[in-house]
Parts: structure tokens; C-alpha cells; sequence
């Protein structure tokens, strides 16, 4: 059994495309823990959907053996998802780490990732390892990225490891450096078990994965086990290692990292975060950190016009047992009938989400526009969670309304810092830092709500830096501010789907956006079609569909029959793909008119 | 089940040349093919069962006038042979103002041809030359005691709504040919059509449209004029005379079986609807080498056919009533299309009086819009 002296936990933390999955590939060659020629590329992020958005968005871990001067030593990589949405599953990971591997592309250099992760990974106090990829490329600018580096990160040149992922350069001098600067891990393998639950999948057969780190003790099949937090008992049916596929031994112990099977059928019951000990008496305390799952953005999704809610239903729950971060209650909308409030990690995870209905379960829906999560206190003393705008309390119960604000990092190219410091300004932003890390380049720290980040800026941020500029974000808090709920009205008819909360101050220019864009969604009917926007009975903008004025085919003759009657079913086609409303048809996209933020404002 | 077809269209695709609206079935300019023409449709008549007796006929085109009057002759002669007109018909002619001449109106009389649909679209200079069309105001006045003197009841086309014309334009121009004392009109307002050399044009902003305002106010100036001096707006763009209606256009309108031969031609016969293949060279040429020119073809189920015929069947203005609707498809039309229905009524688009359902002016206007929902 390998003692604890000789284990190396690490992750690699790198901005998307510097080479992670390279360079883990290499890694698991390296060490002989794959044959090269069998190794399916990028072993690491192996779900399809990752693939396509060249995201990791599981973490997943790997148990490679490497000798060095004789001594055998086990390395873990523990891989961490690439995105803000999974934050939390990050630093859980971190936690389960003694070092982190800083990767930086020789030709990008530092970018809003690597600096966000970078910082996690020193808060958790990580040893930082140092590492410039892409070596090999004509236009590396390893002296430059190293600068970068020391300038944003304080990171030491002298300790920064030049690797090539492609060609294996400078490979061996990284497992060096992994067994000789990062700390091997503390803990006591005759103590009680403790063991961080950082990640879980599901398993067709064999019910949920758990992916754990053990802190103390050991962890035996056959025993039974204890998670602190769910509060459940389970048998250990199966221990094991990923290497990289599943290999079964017959104990964990301090230091190591490894899986669980026991009989679980949900993966609701494994939290990550969670601790796992013994139950009764001899329990280990419950390691700090642990949080549910904070579902950020909300939205509603309902089955089309025609659409069966039931299957909807199924489908959301075959998903929920793959991915208990998300969550759906069902709910009712004036407008849109029967569906559910989806509550989700981030942007991506939704629109990861709605993209597996779309394809897994083939169902047309309708989405509303997401929201994020709000928080307000009532005159009664009530403390709210407001996960949608129709349960935001009449104004006059309201003694404070707060918003979740984020920190947002930016890394762009220092011309078009005047770009962004309007588009943060436009958005409420309160400008923290500013910082060269390069003579082209600088890092921009923002507070913004989250609410303004999510939905554009990101693509606002491409389009003011050509693509050159990256951003990165992180939960701060919750922060009282003057928010208002905006209704849009149809020829008189509040549709609650259309329902925003936004900036008080914001409400003129979002509601007259709002109403310009759905004028512009809606086509004319046979009578005029009003949309307002209003707060409370307040009207603060108005456009007008104008009745339809001609609209008859003059010829109809013999041969017209059959082409006029194809023409006007496939209309009949079109309309049943809408959502009616009082009498007007509202297209499916117009639900997420809301979202257009009149932004850009001059 | 289906009652036999008692009428029969055949389309003439030859025109001098190509009018600038115009996406018809319609060869311009190839007058050597007519005697091929005339031999396919001599071939299709033989497909029929027997002499066929008829109530309508309907020779349309094209310009069925394109032909040479020996052409014309024989066309003649064999629909006689393969229909028998019964006491009472009505066989209508499509003509336009050029290239008539007596000889022709002769051998059309003399056929048995007793009503003629001239093309006049306009009788103002200025609109008939930008319709790229081959005639002028002054070949209309020569035709029109012409054709009176030969045929009972004689038809013009006219057309509203193109580019650059005003209303007032169009209520003088509209005047006019009411002036010529037709028993017949059909107006229709400028459509740009796919396939049509105004279709291009427009894409490429060389010709504005009328406002869609303006437009409305000609079709309801047309409308209320013609309604106040005494004609029957018995389809959305048809008015007769008392007696004058097209009865074989209402067999269309009303749902019922008619035969169809020639280029893009579509009959409707035991239920089936067929239409020969559009274009005139592919359908001679299979029509000449003992192929069927069908190039599509369906039948519908019955509910559909239900709802096919009550929406033609609302754009008659008399509308239709449930009684009639029962009797016609065995069917409810309050179950088929009752909630649609009470809608329209409702937003004043239909009126339902008396067990009967039928357009308002309002409805009239923008019928378009409803017809998806009844379908
Ligand atoms: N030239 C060169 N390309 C590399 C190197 N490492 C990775 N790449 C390429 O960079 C791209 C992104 O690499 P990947 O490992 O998928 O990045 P990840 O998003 O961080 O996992 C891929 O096209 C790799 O082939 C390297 O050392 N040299
Ligand atoms: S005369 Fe009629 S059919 Fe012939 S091209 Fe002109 S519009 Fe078309």
C-alpha cells in the first residue's frame, strides 16, 4: 500500500484551448498508464457535448504510477470543469488537491481563466506549478507570456516549466517537478474515515459513481458508509481507482483518490461537497466548505402548443437523475399553461440542459427568458428567494430588494479598454482594478450584477476586443439595489412569461426595447395588437401592431385550389407552433424578447 | 359517391409574348408548336370515357386566340367531339384585344362559344404599357360590338393596384370599363408572382408597390361602385350582371368535379385531384409518346375535402349554409370548425345569420388570415 509521502494530488487549471487535455494525454502516456496507440484522443472530457463545446464540464480523475530514482510514486490528476457555471464543483475539487498545475499557451498567454483559476487555486493554498504549453509553435512568446505571468499572478519565471503537450518536450521535467514541488498530502490513515465527495456520475448498471478524496482513515469494500450531509448509509459494494477506466482495489486510504459503488440509484443522494465516514459513534467531522447546489439562473420551459406536458415531465427527470445541480418545479403560467421553472448553475448549464431535451428527448419548447435569482425582504420580515418575476411582492411590501453581484475579470487587449470600461459602466459596473500585464495587455476587475453579465456581455466583450478579450467571474454576494418588476401586456392582457425584473433606472429604455422587439416578433393580426410595458399600473411604454389591412388573393381558380390550400395549412402549421394569448399569436422566440436590454444605449 | 364531372377546362398556353406579371402556363412566341398542341389534346380526349356531356366549358389560357383560325377551328371541332354541351350551357373563351379579328370570332360563334373573357386589365395608356401588355385602349373599342354581336354574355379583366397608379387613377380607369357596359368583370388587384418578370424586378427595387393602404381603398372604391349600380360581387373578385355569373368558375368555387386538358391543366374527377405537368414541351412530349402528362396528384380524406370546399366555398359572398354544408359532406360544420368560427364572428370578420355563414366587408378584406385556421 502506497504510503501517503509518495501521493501527488494535483489538477491542472489552464484558459480553454492552452492545451489541458493535451497535455493530460501525455501525461497518462508518460506514465504508462495508457498504451499510446489505444488511447482514444483527450481520454479526459469524453462526454459528446463537451466535445462539441471543447468544454470539460465533469471533473474526472486519473491514478497514473510514475518512478522516479526508484521510488514509486501515485499522481492523481483530478481535471476541474472550465467554466464559472461549475465554480463550485471547482473549488471542490481544489480542495481535494495539494498542487495545481498553472498551464499558460505560449502564444495566448494569460487569459481571464487562468487568472480566475489561478486565484482559486491560491486560495485554497495550493502549490502553483507553473507551466508555459505550445512551446513548439513559430510564434511562441515564451519570455513575453512569462512576464505576463510574474506581472498578473506574481508567479516566479525561474520556476516556470516550458513543455511542448504535442511533442512531449519538457514532459519528464514536469513529473519531476510534480514529485518534488508539490506537497504530498497530510492526513492519517489509522483515523477515523474522511473523505471529500468532489464529483459522481451515473452509471446505467451500477447506479451512482462517487468520486471521492479521502482525507483520513481508509475505506474498505463491504464497509458501510456514512454521508455526513445527505444523512444516508450505504454498503461500499466496490472501491476503486480510475486508471483511466475503472480498477477495483481493495482499499483507499489517507492521501488517495478514487471511487465508490454502493447500491445508489439517484445521484440526488450524493452531494458534492458531502463528506463521507462511518456511521454511529466513530464518525469523522464534516469537512467545511460544503454548499447545495446554488442555482443561479431561472427560467421556464414549457411544452409548444401541442406538445405533451407529461413527457416534458419525463424528460426533465431522466436528466435529473444524470445532473442533480439542476432542478424544475412544475409551475403555471397565465400564458403559457402547464410547465416547469428550471433553476440551473449558469448560462451554460442551461442552455446544456435545454440542448439535451432538444436532442435525447426531441421536444419542441418554449423558453422564457432565464432570470437570475433574487432575494427581497418584506415589510412582514419575510426573507424571499425569487426564482421568477411573477413572485416579486407588490412594491409597497418591499423593504429590500437585492441582486446577486459578481467579480468579473477581464483580459483584453489594452486598446480596447475605453470599450469596455463603457460597456461595464452602461451595465452599473463598479470598476475595481486595472493592471498591465503586459505592455499590450491589461486585466480589468469589475463588480457587475450578475444579471447584466449573463446575458451579453460575454459576446459584447468578442465584439469590442475581435475575440481577443476573455472574462471570468465569481459570486460575491448579495446586494440591496432599486429593482422594479416590469409586466408586458398584450392588447390589455398581463402575460406573465413576458414578466423582468430590472434597475429601476433601467426600466424606461428595457421596457420601450422590450415592447419594440416583440412589435417587431409579433406578426399582424386581424385587429390591432397592443404591447405595453408597465410597472404596476404604470404604463412606461407602448407600440402598436397594426391591423392587418389586405391580406385576400384575388385568384382562385381551378389549378390555384390545391397550391392556396397547401399555402394556408402550412400557415395553420406555423401558427400551432405559437403560443396563443387572448387572441394574439406570440412566436415561441418572443419569449425571449425580454432579453433584448435596449442596450448600447448612446 | 362523387357526382360525374359535368364541366371541362382546357388550357391554351400560347401567348404572343410574355406580360410582365404573368408566372402562367404560357409558351410566348412558338407557334409552330400549336399543331403538336392540338394533337396531344386530341390524344388526352381519348382517355375520357365517351363523348362527355357537359353543362360549362371553359377554353382558358395562354390566349386561346394565339391560335390561326384553322387552329382554331380544329380545336373546335374536337371539343365537339368529345363533349356534348347540354341545352342551357355556358362555353367561355379567354381572348385578348390583339390579334382578334372577325374570322376568328366566326369560327368561335359558329362553334357554339357563347361567352368571352377579354383580357383588358386597363384602358389607360400609360398602366398597359408598363403591364407590358400587346394591346390598346383603342383595339378594345373595336372588339367590344364585335363580340356583342356574336356571344350572350362577354367578360373583362381588369387590374388595379400597380405601380405609380392613385386611387383616382384607378376609380377613372375602373369607370371606364364599366362604361363599356360589360355583363362580366373581374378585378384584380397587382400580385407579384414568383416565376413572373415583375418578381425580379421588385427584388431588385426597381418597382414599388402600391401601399398597402391605398391598395384597400381601391379594391373597396371598386367594391362599393360596382355594388351601388347594381352588380352581384358574387366572389371575392368577380360581379355579373343578373345571369351572368361564371357558372363553370362556380363549379371550382363550389367544390364540384370538372375535367381538366392541356399544360398545367388541374381536373377533378372521382375525387382525385390531377394537374399535368407545367410545362408545355414535357407535356407534349408525353402526351405524344402515350404517357400520362399527370405530374402530381391526390385525393384528400373526406374531412379535408370538407374544409377545402367550405373555405372556396366562403369566398362566394352568398357564403354557405349549414344545411347546404350537411348535405354536401355529411358532416357538422359547427363540429369541424366551430371554435375558429365563433372567433370570427365575433372580431366581425364573418356573419352568421339565419343558419348561414358568410365574409363581411371586413372579412373580405383580410380572408387570407382566417382560411389557416379553418383548414
Ligand atoms: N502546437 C501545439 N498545439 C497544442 C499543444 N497542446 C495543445 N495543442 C493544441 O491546442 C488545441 C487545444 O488543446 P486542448 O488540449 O484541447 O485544450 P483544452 O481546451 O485546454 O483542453 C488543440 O488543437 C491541441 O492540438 C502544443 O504543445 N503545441
Ligand atoms: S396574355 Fe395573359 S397568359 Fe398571356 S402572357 Fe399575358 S398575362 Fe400571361
Amino acid at each position: 500500500m502506497i504510503e501517503c509521502d509518495h501521493i501527488r494530488n494535483f489538477c491542472i487549471i489552464a484558459h480553454i484551448d492552452h492545451g489541458k487535455s493535451t497535455l493530460a494525454d501525455r501525461l497518462l502516456e508518460a506514465t504508462a498508464t495508457v498504451n499510446p496507440r489505444l488511447m482514444k484522443d483527450q481520454l479526459l472530457d469524453d462526454m459528446e457535448l463537451e466535445r462539441a463545446r471543447g468544454i470539460t464540464i465533469k471533473a474526472r480523475a486519473v491514478a497514473m504510477q510514475y518512478a522516479q530514482r526508484g521510488e514509486l510514486f501515485e499522481l492523481n490528476l483530478i481535471d476541474t470543469p472550465g467554466h464559472v457555471d461549475f465554480q463550485y464543483e471547482v473549488s471542490r475539487s481544489l480542495a481535494c488537491c495539494e498542487g495545481a498545475m498553472l498551464l499558460v499557451d505560449a502564444f495566448q498567454g494569460v487569459e481571464a481563466q487562468s487568472v480566475a483559476s489561478a486565484y482559486a487555486a491560491m486560495e485554497h493554498d495550493l502549490r502553483i506549478l507553473p507551466v508555459i504549453n505550445k512551446i513548439d509553435l513559430k510564434h511562441a512568446r515564451v519570455d513575453e507570456v512569462a512576464e505576463e505571468m510574474e506581472q498578473s499572478l506574481g508567479i516566479d519565471p525561474s520556476e516556470i516549466i516550458k513543455v511542448s503537450a504535442k511533442t512531449g518536450v519538457g514532459v519528464p521535467e514536469l513529473l519531476q517537478a510534480i514529485c518534488t514541488r508539490i506537497p504530498a498530502p497530510q492526513g492519517d490513515p489509522h483515523g477515523a474515515l474522511q473523505a471529500m465527495v468532489f464529483d459522481s456520475h451515473y452509471d446505467e448498471f451500477r447506479g451512482a459513481i462517487t468520486y471521492v478524496r479521502l482525507m483520513n482513515g481508509r475505506v474498505t469494500r463491504g464497509q458501510k458508509i456514512r454521508f455526513l450531509g445527505g444523512g444516508t448509509t450505504h454498503e461500499v459494494l466496490e472501491v476503486g481507482q480510475f486508471a483511466p477506466h475503472k480498477r477495483p482495489c481493495h482499499e483507499l486510504q489517507a492521501g488517495q483518490v478514487g471511487y465508490l459503488v454502493c447500491n445508489i440509484k439517484s445521484l440526488d443522494m450524493v452531494h458534492i461537497g458531502d463528506t463521507v465516514s462511518v456511521p454511529g459513534e466513530g464518525a469523522a467531522p464534516a469537512l467545511t466548505g460544503y454548499q447545495p447546489p446554488q442555482r443561479m439562473v431561472y427560467c421556464g420551459l414549457y411544452p409548444s402548443d401541442g406538445q405533451d406536458f407529461s413527457e416534458l415531465r419525463e424528460a426533465l427527470e431522466k436528466l435529473s437523475i444524470n445532473d442533480p445541480s439542476f432542478d424544475f418545479q412544475p409551475e403555471t403560467s397565465d400564458a403559457l399553461g402547464f410547465g416547469f421553472r428550471c433553476g440551473f448553475l449558469g448560462l451554460l448549464h442551461m442552455e446544456i440542459i435545454q440542448q439535451r431535451l432538444e436532442q435525447e428527448a426531441n421536444i419542441d419548447l418554449v423558453q422564457t427568458a432565464p432570470n437570475v435569482t433574487y432575494q427581497v425582504t418584506t415589510r412582514q420580515g419575510e426573507e424571499l428567494e425569487i426564482h421568477r418575476p411573477q413572485e416579486v411582492p407588490d412594491a409597497g411590501d418591499i423593504v429590500e430588494f437585492r441582486q446577486p453581484l459578481v467579480r468579473v475579470n477581464f483580459v483584453l487587449p489594452s486598446e480596447n479598454i475605453g470599450t469596455l470600461m463603457k460597456l461595464c459602466q452602461d451595465r452599473r459596473g463598479v470598476h475595481r482594478a486595472t493592471e498591465y500585464i503586459s505592455p499590450t495587455r491589461a486585466m480589468l476587475r469589475y463588480d457587475l450584477p450578475l444579471a447584466e453579465v449573463i446575458y451579453d456581455l460575454h459576446d459584447k466583450l468578442k465584439s469590442a476586443t475581435r475575440g481577443y478579450g476573455t472574462m471570468d467571474y465569481e459570486l460575491i454576494g448579495y446586494f440591496p439595489a432599486d429593482l422594479v418588476r416590469l409586466d408586458i401586456l398584450v392588447n390589455g392582457t398581463r402575460v406573465d412569461a413576458l414578466s423582468i425584473i430590472c434597475e429601476k433606472a433601467d426600466a424606461d429604455r428595457r421596457g420601450r426595447a422590450i415592447t419594440r422587439k416583440l412589435k417587431s416578433e409579433i406578426d399582424r393580426h386581424m385587429f390591432e395588437v397592443a404591447v405595453q410595458a408597465a410597472i404596476g399600473s404604470r404604463v412606461i411604454a407602448r407600440e402598436t401592431v397594426p391591423a392587418m389591412r389586405k391580406n385576400v388573393t384575388a385568384k382562385c381558380y381551378g389549378g390555384d385550389i390545391t397550391r392556396k390550400r397547401k399555402l394556408w395549412a402550412k400557415q395553420r402549421e406555423g401558427k400551432k407552433r405559437m403560443k396563443s394569448i387572448g387572441r394574439v399569436d406570440i412566436p415561441q422566440k418572443a419569449f425571449m424578447a425580454v432579453l433584448d436590454t435596449g442596450n448600447d444605449k448612446k | 359517391m362523387f357526382a360525374p364531372a359535368r364541366a371541362a377546362y382546357i388550357h391554351v398556353p400560347f401567348c404572343l409574348r410574355r406580360c410582365g406579371y404573368c408566372n402562367f402556363t404560357v409558351v410566348a412566341g412558338r407557334p409552330e408548336l400549336h399543331q403538336a398542341y392540338l394533337q396531344a389534346l386530341e390524344r388526352e380526349f381519348q382517355t375520357l370515357p365517351g363523348p362527355v356531356p357537359v353543362d360549362t366549358l371553359y377554353v382558358g389560357g395562354g390566349t386561346p386566340t394565339q391560335l390561326r383560325a384553322r387552329e382554331l377551328s380544329e380545336l373546335c371541332r374536337l371539343l365537339r367531339t368529345a363533349f356534348i354541351p347540354q341545352s342551357g350551357y355556358e362555353w367561355t373563351v379567354e381572348a385578348n384585344p390583339d390579334g382578334l379579328d372577325r374570322v376568328k370570332l366566326d369560327i368561335l360563334c359558329e362553334a357554339g362559344v357563347n361567352r368571352i373573357s377579354l383580357g383588358v386589365q386597363s384602358l389607360q395608356p400609360g398602366k398597359l404599357q408598363l403591364l407590358e401588355r400587346a394591346h390598346r385602349a383603342p383595339d378594345v373599342l373595336r372588339i367590344l360590338p364585335l363580340l356583342r354581336a356574336r356571344f350572350r354574355s362577354v367578360s373583362l379583366d381588369l387590374i388595379c393596384a400597380v405601380p405609380g397608379e392613385s386611387l383616382a387613377a384607378w376609380q377613372a380607369d375602373l369607370l371606364a370599363a364599366v362604361a363599356l357596359d360589360p355583363d362580366h368583370l373581374s378585378i384584380y388587384s397587382l400580385t407579384f408572382e414568383k416565376g413572373s418578370l415583375f418578381w425580379g424586378r421588385l427584388q431588385r427595387g426597381q418597382l414599388q408597390p402600391v401601399a398597402e393602404e391605398t391598395e384597400r381603398a381601391m379594391l373597396e372604391a371598386a367594391w362599393d361602385h360596382l355594388a351601388a349600380t347594381g352588380w352581384d360581387h358574387y366572389e371575392v373578385s368577380n360581379f355579373a350582371r343578373p345571369a351572368h355569373r361564371s357558372r363553370h368558375n362556380e363549379v371550382y368555387w363550389r367544390g364540384e368535379s370538372y375535367w381538366a386538358f392541356g399544360p398545367g391543366a388541374t381536373r377533378y374527377v372521382d375525387g382525385w385531384r390531377e394537374t399535368n405537368h407545367r410545362s408545355t414541351t414535357t407535356y407534349l412530349r408525353r402526351v405524344l409518346s402515350g404517357q400520362s402528362p399527370v405530374a402530381e396528384r391526390e385525393k384528400l380524406a373526406p374531412v379535408d375535402r370538407a374544409r377545402e370546399m367550405l373555405v372556396f366555398r366562403l369566398r362566394m359572398l352568398e357564403g354557405i349554409s349549414r344545411v347546404e354544408f350537411r348535405q354536401r359532406t355529411g358532416l357538422e360544420l359547427d363540429d369541424l370548425v366551430g371554435v375558429p368560427l365563433r372567433k370570427f364572428v365575433d372580431l366581425g370578420l364573418l356573419q352568421d345569420q339565419h343558419g348561414c355563414i358568410r365574409l363581411t366587408r371586413a372579412g373580405l378584406l383580410v380572408s387570407d388570415a382566417m382560411w389557416p385556421e379553418f383548414l
